[in-house]
């Protein structure tokens, strides 16, 4: 499953440090443009979006909006709307777990 | 370094160092059931310390995604990084480069928020920022080789473990929703990474809903006007 794990912690590595160092080294005057700045914001929310959606809507492999078979869907809903309330991210992970376990026993 | 900066700088890190024990330990037990050795989840830990990006390489890794695929959303996530480093820089310019490169690579969303704000409120000493950011990183550093040991020693249902990081990746998006704009990016995105996956059979696809997202929220909220929104800040 894991083929270059090295490869992959070095690189993970590299591009990690690089957007963290160096607005540090060289940015302590300039500044960013703001257009770049706005379009860098909506980076992360559609990371996350693509991320659970690619999981969330497939059971085995297709797309799934079943919520008998697919046994994901209900317990996604109750995390957004406890993630609106509480933002924490431990309760979500609590949360989610339990609801995913009490749907995988009883379908 | 004075004993008082050392100690005000692991108090201001507390509740964070509470936050990173639990959510570490989940990282490190997702890593191992990803297929990486307790080593290698330290070596992560150590070198990347980046929590965000520490759980998507695991997710990416049980879908079968390609070391470059992972690099790249890598890449992308971090790139809000960028915004972070750039507006705190002007409170430590004056450092050294053994400085810069210690507070840059130990810089997580959670260290930024938490230096950030104290730079803002109070005097906050640049080395009492630091220890903050190495307490910080400590413990992210010890709770996810925890974690790999945990997992390495409990078998662990694969369905319930996966959806854990799910959920969390569902918090993470929500915090992002700081305009109605973000909150369209986040529709956008879901609906592209559907289609596209059906359409390629590819993993590829999260990257380019990723970037078509993005781009569809940054059009959005230009043709709307700017009022508040675009803090990016988690």
């Amino acid at each position: 499953m894991l083929e270059h794990p090295v490869i992959l912690i070095a690189g993970m590595a590299v591009v990690t440090f690089v957007p963290r160092f160096f607005p540090l080294l060289l940015l302590s005057k300039k500044e960013i443009s703001p257009s770049l700045s706005r379009w860098m914001s909506f980076i992360p929310v559609s990371i996350f979006a693509s991320l659970v959606a690619s999981d969330v809507f497939f059971w085995e492999g297709s797309f799934n909006l079943n919520p008998v078979m697919n046994i994901k869907l209900i317990p996604s809903v109750l995390v957004i709307l406890l993630a609106l309330k509480t933002r924490s991210l431990l309760w979500s992970m609590i949360l989610g777990v339990s609801a995913i376990s009490l749907m995988w026993l009883i379908v | 370094m004075r004993r008082d900066t050392i100690i005000s700088g692991v108090k201001a890190s507390t509740p964070i160092m509470a936050s990173y024990i639990a959510l570490g330990i989940a990282c490190g037990i997702v890593l191992y059931d990803a297929g990486f050795t307790v080593g290698q989840i330290m070596m992560m830990s150590l070198l990347v310390y980046a929590g965000a990006a520490q759980f998507l390489a695991a997710s990416l890794v049980v879908m079968g995604a390609s070391v470059p695929s992972i690099i790249l959303m890598v890449f992308f996530l971090n790139l809000r990084h960028v915004l972070m480093s750039a507006s705190i820089s002007s409170f430590v310019k004056d450092k050294s480069l053994l400085y810069l490169g210690i507070f840059g690579h130990t810089l997580s969303d959670e260290s930024f928020g938490i230096n950030y704000s104290r730079f803002q409120d109070k005097q906050w000493h640049p080395n009492e920022a630091v220890v903050t950011s190495l307490s910080n990183y400590g413990t992210w550093i010890v709770s996810t080789i925890l974690g790999g040991v945990i997992g390495s020693q409990f078998p662990i249902n694969t369905l319930i473990m996966n959806y854990a990081l799910i959920a969390m990746f569902l918090c993470m998006m929500v915090m992002q929703f700081v305009s109605k704009a973000h909150i369209l990016a986040a529709i956008a995105s879901v609906c592209f990474t559907v289609i596209l996956t059906v359409v390629l059979q590819h993993n590829i696809a999260l990257v380019i809903a990723t970037v078509l997202a993005s781009c569809i929220g940054y059009i959005v909220e230009n043709r709307t006007g700017r009022r508040k929104g675009g803090n990016s800040h988690a």
